[in-house]
């Protein structure tokens, strides 16, 4: 669906996309991961036509960026990070403007405001002036405004900023839905890693302007798969019997086995030995073989602004 | 042009709920309208009996300085209160101060002699006057020329007393040759266009100066409207829809010129009928339509195309709402919108030029006051559409550059 070929940016002497590429593939949730200033909300500028590139190719749907840009707009849609409404109009006047503007009139338009606040849940809002909604609302709104024109391609440029859980999980869950019912491709980026982790198919990382890593989501994750069991007080010799195993660490009162061939039997030998030491296992913890965990290392757990 | 639709409808619903928009683009002007009206009317209005406070010290007591003084009170320009004729200049002078008179006048012992009737040479002054060092030259000298030519009359009146036979004989009458001299001098104004009797008056000031300056004023909604939509991505979201640069600020454009025609017609009509109630005089428009449109076009075209620079320049609405509020005052101080130019000194009236209000406000001189046409106002009308496109260039410029970094 779109293809990204040796894409470079740059900010003066500031690069900011380097050598990028990517492929996304239709029908995917693809998200676009990186840490503040990485290059995420420049990459997708410059897919939905708005921002000049200073090299390389990009195909959108079959069609050359530079030759059919107004063809692609009409294919896409952004949500800015930034609340992109109107405060002191109405949830119905502020869809009917972005929609009248994309050319829909008359039943078109009606149906798509009914379809696109039905998806939002904001039926029942629809004449409220938007200044009096809540911050997750306010997020559902600007998602709406974005499914007016029935988009092929969905940028959404992180549209769960500043909103509580029950609000997150609805966004995500309604851009799940979306994805399902109307097949729309979507690039999704955020530095929130649980948020990509819980609704991509594909996941990108970009950090300093470069694509460090790309792929489907399970065979990313599966890569770098860990498992912590946390354990009662463990004898010196047990450690070092424990040590000695390949593909297992301990520290601080945890056993660590990496996925590899040997885990399964790793498993089963650090359990007997575990039983037959009488050592308690107290948890079992596999959170630390995440999308964080990969993020962090990859990103190398500094912290940087952008 | 269903595109246009939704814009125009957008833009007016934004605007007629910013109850503080509404203020500054209808409310400040109708108030500045109606209180400057009402304060510059004295000003303005030359048909009206301006009378200057004198003190008056009679020291001859004759009938020469009595038939003077009567003879100037006739005029209706001055008010004279009476003294005691012994009283001392240190006493006047101490009364100048303490009941603010600007000027007192004392006539000598000898004024009846000066005045000629018995002939007499010995007199040298026949007359003080004391003036407050407040008073402008202007103002001065206008007095002394009168009280000169009064002066003059009397010494005439009281030399040809007595020769009434030979008068008679020449068929000259005396009363009627000393009677003032206004009514020998005909008062015309002159307007542009067709001749047409117009006295000028606080009204005919008051509605073209604030109303250039309410229109400028919609730098205030504008810039918020347009830097609100940068800074939250709702022009990234419009640029995203193939809206291209050009439609973003004709968008603007559009919307906020017929504010403006609607801010023209309110501020005619509360000239017309709003002001006359209070007491003042009512608006009186001239004759062209074509020149009152196009001179507002100009007006309108040059007020949000500066507006549109101010909220591509600002950072935010604070900074913009700062910018262009301090710009519109500065252009109307020096464009004759707060004070009127012909009080100005000649330096600051050359300077006067330099802001686009004082060519907005000409222009509407020209319609209400001179009676002008379209042509009358044209030289105003291309520095404003001018001064306009430079501006609107720049902010197309400047948008395009931010919108691509």
């Amino acid at each position: 669906m779109i293809e990204i070929s040796h894409l470079y940016k740059s900010y003066g002497k500031f690069v900011v996309l380097d050598d990028i590429n990517l492929s996304i593939h239709k029908g995917e949730i693809t998200g676009l991961l990186g840490p503040n200033g990485a290059g995420k909300t420049t990459l997708v500028s410059i897919l939905i036509g708005i921002m000049p590139r200073d090299k390389g190719d990009i195909f959108i749907d079959g069609m050359d960026i530079d030759k059919n840009l107004q063809e692609i707009q009409t294919i896409c849609s952004i949500v800015p990070q930034n609340l992109a409404i109107y405060p002191m109009l109405s949830a119905y006047e502020n869809l009917e403007y972005f929609g009248g503007l994309q050319g829909l009139k008359g039943r078109k338009l009606k149906a798509r405001i009914d379809y696109c606040t039905e998806v939002a849940s904001l039926e029942s809002f629809l004449n409220k002036r938007v200044h009096k909604f809540s911050g997750g609302m306010k997020r559902r709104l600007n998602l709406a405004i974005g499914l007016l024109n029935n988009p092929r391609i969905l940028y959404l440029d992180e549209p769960t900023v500043g909103v509580d859980t029950q609000s997150r999980n609805y966004l995500l869950e309604m851009i799940k839905k979306i994805n399902r019912e109307e097949g729309s491709t979507i690039i999704y980026t955020s530095h929130y890693m649980e948020e990509i982790e819980q609704v991509s198919d594909a996941i990108a990382i970009i950090d300093e302007g470069r694509l460090i890593l790309n792929g489907p989501k399970e065979k990313i994750l599966k890569q770098d798969f860990n498992l912590s069991i946390r354990v009662g007080e463990l004898s010196e010799a047990l450690c070092d019997r424990f040590k000695r195993m390949q593909a297992v660490t301990v520290q601080d009162g945890c056993i660590r086995l990496k996925r590899d061939g040997r885990f399964h039997d790793n498993l089963i030998e650090i359990f007997s030995l575990l039983k037959s030491h009488a050592v308690d296992v107290i948890d079992f913890d596999s959170r630390d073989n995440n999308l964080e965990a990969l993020f962090l290392k990859l990103t190398r757990k500094s912290l940087r602004d952008a | 042009m269903i595109k246009i639709f939704y814009i125009l409808k957008k833009e007016f619903l934004v605007m007629g709920r910013d109850v503080h928009s509404l203020a500054v683009l209808f409310i400040m002007p109708v108030a500045f309208i109606l209180i400057m009206s009402m304060a510059m009317r004295d000003l303005f209005e030359t048909h009206a009996v301006m009378q200057i406070k004198i003190l008056v010290v009679d020291r001859d007591k004759s009938d020469p300085s009595q038939a003077f003084v009567e003879a100037l009170e006739k005029l209706g320009s001055f008010s004279f209160h009476h003294m005691e004729d012994n009283t001392s200049l240190d006493l006047i002078r101490r009364k100048m101060f303490q009941d603010d008179y600007k000027f007192a006048l004392v006539l000598e012992k000898g004024f009846s002699a000066a005045a000629g009737r018995d002939g007499s040479n010995q007199v040298e002054r026949q007359m003080i006057l004391l003036v407050k060092p407040s008073v402008t030259r202007q103002t001065y000298t206008i007095l002394k020329n009168t009280f000169a030519a009064n002066l003059a009359k009397t010494r005439i009146a009281f030399l040809l007393k007595g020769q009434e036979e030979m008068l008679d004989f020449a068929g000259i009458d005396l009363e009627k040759m000393m009677q003032p001299a206004d009514n020998l001098i005909e008062t015309r104004y002159v307007s542009k266009g067709r001749q047409k009797f117009k006295v000028p008056t606080s009204v005919q000031q008051s509605v073209p100066a604030w109303l250039v300056f309410s229109m400028f004023f919609v730098v205030i909604p504008l810039s918020n409207t347009f830097i609100a939509e940068r800074n939250y991505g709702t022009l990234m979201r419009l640029q995203s829809m193939n809206i291209s640069t050009g439609f973003l600020l004709g968008g603007k454009l559009l919307p906020f010129f017929i504010v403006n025609l609607i801010q023209v017609v309110l501020m005619i009509l509360v000239g017309v009928f709003v002001v006359p109630l209070l007491g003042g005089d009512a608006l009186t428009m001239g004759d062209s339509f074509g020149g009152l449109l196009l001179i507002t076009t100009a007006v309108s075209f040059c007020s949000i195309s500066f507006a549109l620079l101010v909220a591509s320049i600002a950072k935010t609405t604070e900074h913009a709402t700062t910018i262009g509020g301090v710009f519109n005052i500065i252009l109307a101080a020096l464009g004759g919108i707060m004070i009127p130019k012909f009080v100005m000194p000649d330096f600051m009236q050359t300077l006067s030029v330099l802001s686009p209000m004082s060519w907005g406000l000409d222009g509407f001189l020209d319609i209400f006051l001179r009676n002008g046409n379209v042509l009358d106002v044209m030289k105003e009308s291309l520095l404003l559409f001018c001064c306009g496109l430079m501006m609107l260039s720049t902010t197309a410029f400047i948008i395009k550059r931010k919108l691509s970094l």
